[in-house]
């Protein structure tokens, strides 16, 4: 042994190098990998066809209705077969981008790490020449990369739809920029969510050790993430607001707050006068307001609570290696 | 050469407040090229040994050096198989041994991986999850023995082995210890398994170092002796006594000349193993340049 090793420098570069951690993780994890790549070609798919041919075929449809005209008439509120079909292959594509965050942290908190500590695998790869600080960077590296590959790639395809497509959302869909789905397959969310999952997975492996609690904590953890975030929201950027004399302003989007406002510009509750002159006047209440956020709010919205989102990412995978270190010597 | 292959120095680590520590202040030392046997009844702390040394778990109190270093920082040297022999189950043998290839660049020999698995006659196309217990043995040894180690730990490697193929690795053992100085530390509560391949022995009762140092020392420091029940063994350090009838028999560590009413012969490994186990309070005993601490 002394001769392999003495001619061995000790302050050579940390062995196996990143390309060969990158295969070991291919390697024993590919059938996720595959599995994501499937999702993200259906996903694809879903949203090219419903681009493409099920627009036109919902058009098409509407048009041989009769429905089409500039204001939606009243007797084409109920979709037809090829409206139907374009509604749930559209909404299919948006599921698999709400969905993934949820894989992620299934995946991550289950599998990759999770189940290698259950049944000592961890340690194996522990006891070749890789530190476990690098085995960790490794697997949330890879999977990193094409998460945040993938979901960008559906997010795209979900924006090139939501733009060609807005008028038959709007005519025969229900859709709005701001609901939950739409919203987060719209922009960087997405891809943020994906990564908040990874990293929440991962930490609650590494916390649990065990396949089942791990999965479980961890898909926990990201639902009551994602629901404090999404209840915090609207107050990420500030909303306009519009005021009315005569009964509550239009409603032109995403509603923050709303109530009564005075003469001296109180915010008021709504005293629930109705048309009674006199109760306006004892109460004092000149005018109605709404707080909402305007569609050009789209933007702002997404990117603070995207930085948001990645900061937690970060914070959880931070706390990972943390685990990981006090586990180990 | 790195002289020392594993010193421990008041070496304790437990788990958990309440329970009794599963290591406490042990102390020896293990030569490099040396092949060890650690012996002990289950709990006695031998797998918590192996993973301190492997760098799996942090050392508690004391101090452990492998190879010259921290366990963390001789990760690249040590060869370890735990006792459940963990492998990846959806593998095949032949992406094992690449897994093996790939973390292990500077390292890998791949003839001597494949020798191990030629000897179980593993195809290599086979899942690890398809494998019998034994066979699974085969590719976790052929994984710690193709990184070429400086120090091999294994924990209860020979479990799952048929006598045949328990025969034919300890031969592959000792051929890659000898050609290239591996020391290696082999656990078993199996003590039969043990006998004649090893030339250190490590004897674990209750988290302590109850016997350290080379074999035929060890052996040589013990008399089996027997006599008739009244016979007095003073002044010799008695480790185990039995009386059957009017016949009595004993372990003992002869401080000079033994009697003249007593028979006595060499005890095996297996005798001197045992006797330490039926007595758990008999004095510690540490041979060959181990500092000797107070037990």
């Amino acid at each position: 042994m002394t001769a392999v090793t003495a001619e061995r420098p000790e302050a050579a570069a940390p062995a196996p190098g990143p390309r060969a951690l990158v295969r070991t993780v291919l390697l024993v994890h590919r059938s996720a990998l595959w599995f994501w790549a499937m999702l993200v070609a259906v996903g694809a798919g879903c949203m090219l066809w419903a681009t493409g041919p099920g627009a036109d075929a919902a058009w098409a449809e509407y048009r041989a209705m009769g429905c089409f005209s500039d204001q939606p008439s009243l007797g084409c509120d109920m979709p037809g077969l090829a409206a139907g079909r374009y509604d749930t292959v559209a909404s299919f594509g948006s599921a698999i981008l709400g969905l993934t965050p949820f894989l992620a942290a299934a995946w991550a908190g289950g599998v990759l790490v999770g189940r290698e500590l259950e049944n000592g695998t961890a340690r194996l790869a522990w006891t070749q020449s890789v530190t476990p600080a690098r085995w960790l960077a490794a697997k949330l590296a890879l999977p990193a990369v094409l998460l945040t590959g993938g979901t960008l790639l559906l997010t795209l395809l979900h924006r090139v739809m939501w733009a060609s497509d807005g008028r038959l959302w709007a005519t025969i869909g229900s859709r709005q920029w701001y609901q939950s789905y739409v919203f987060e397959a719209n922009g960087t969310l997405a891809t943020a969510y994906a990564l908040l999952g990874l990293a929440v997975g991962a930490l609650a492996g590494l916390l649990l050790g065990r396949t089942v609690s791990a999965l479980g904590t961890a898909v926990v953890a990201l639902a009551a993430l994602l629901s404090a975030l999404s209840w915090l929201r609207p107050f990420l950027w500030p909303a306009r607001t519009l005021v009315a004399e005569d009964g509550y302003p239009p409603y032109p989007g995403p509603v923050v707050d709303e109530g009564a406002v005075t003469a001296t510009g109180a915010r008021v509750a709504d005293p629930l006068c109705g048309d009674s002159a006199r109760c306006l006047a004892d109460t004092g209440v000149t005018g109605y307001y709404r707080d909402y956020h305007p569609s050009a709010h789209f933007w702002p919205l997404q990117l603070v609570e995207t930085g948001i989102v990645l900061a937690l990412t970060a914070a959880a995978t931070l706390a990972a290696f943390r685990m990981l270190r006090r586990r180990l010597p | 050469m790195t002289e020392t292959a594993i010193e421990a120095a008041a070496l304790g680590r437990s788990f958990g407040r309440r329970r009794r520590p599963a290591l406490d202040g042990c102390a020896f030392r293990l030569p490099a090229g040396s092949v060890c046997a650690l012996v002990g009844p289950n709990g006695a702390g031998k797998s918590t040994l192996l993973a301190l040394a492997a760098g799996l778990l942090p050392v508690g109190e004391g101090a452990l050096t492998v190879l010259g270093g921290t366990p963390a920082a001789a990760r690249e040297r040590v060869g370890y198989v735990a006792q459940d022999k963990p492998l990846h189950p959806h593998l095949t043998v032949g992406e094992t041994l690449r897994f093996g290839r790939e973390l292990n660049p500077r390292r890998w020999d791949a003839r001597a991986a494949e020798r191990v698995v030629d000897e179980g006659a593993l195809d290599r196309g086979t899942k690890i999850r398809a494998l019998s217990g034994g066979r699974r043995t085969l590719v976790a040894l052929a994984l710690a023995l193709g990184k070429r180690p400086e120090l091999l730990l294994l924990d209860e490697p020979m479990a799952d082995l048929d006598p045949l193929a328990r025969h034919r690795l300890t031969a592959t053992l000792m051929a890659d210890a000898a050609e290239h100085g591996t020391t290696v530390v082999m656990s078993s509560h199996v003590v039969a398994e043990l006998d004649g391949c090893c030339d250190h022995l490590l004897l674990l009762g209750a988290g302590r170092v109850r016997l350290a140092g080379p074999l035929d020392d060890l052996l040589a420091a013990h008399r089996l002796v027997t006599g008739r029940a009244d016979a007095s063994l003073a002044p010799h350090t008695v480790v185990e006594s039995r009386t059957t009838g009017r016949q009595l028999t004993a372990l003992v560590r002869p401080e000079g000349p033994l009697g003249e009413d007593v028979q006595s012969a060499a005890p095996t490994l297996e005798e001197l193993v045992l006797a330490h186990l039926r007595a758990p309070h008999a004095a510690a005993l540490r041979l060959g340049g181990t500092r000797e601490v107070a037990v």
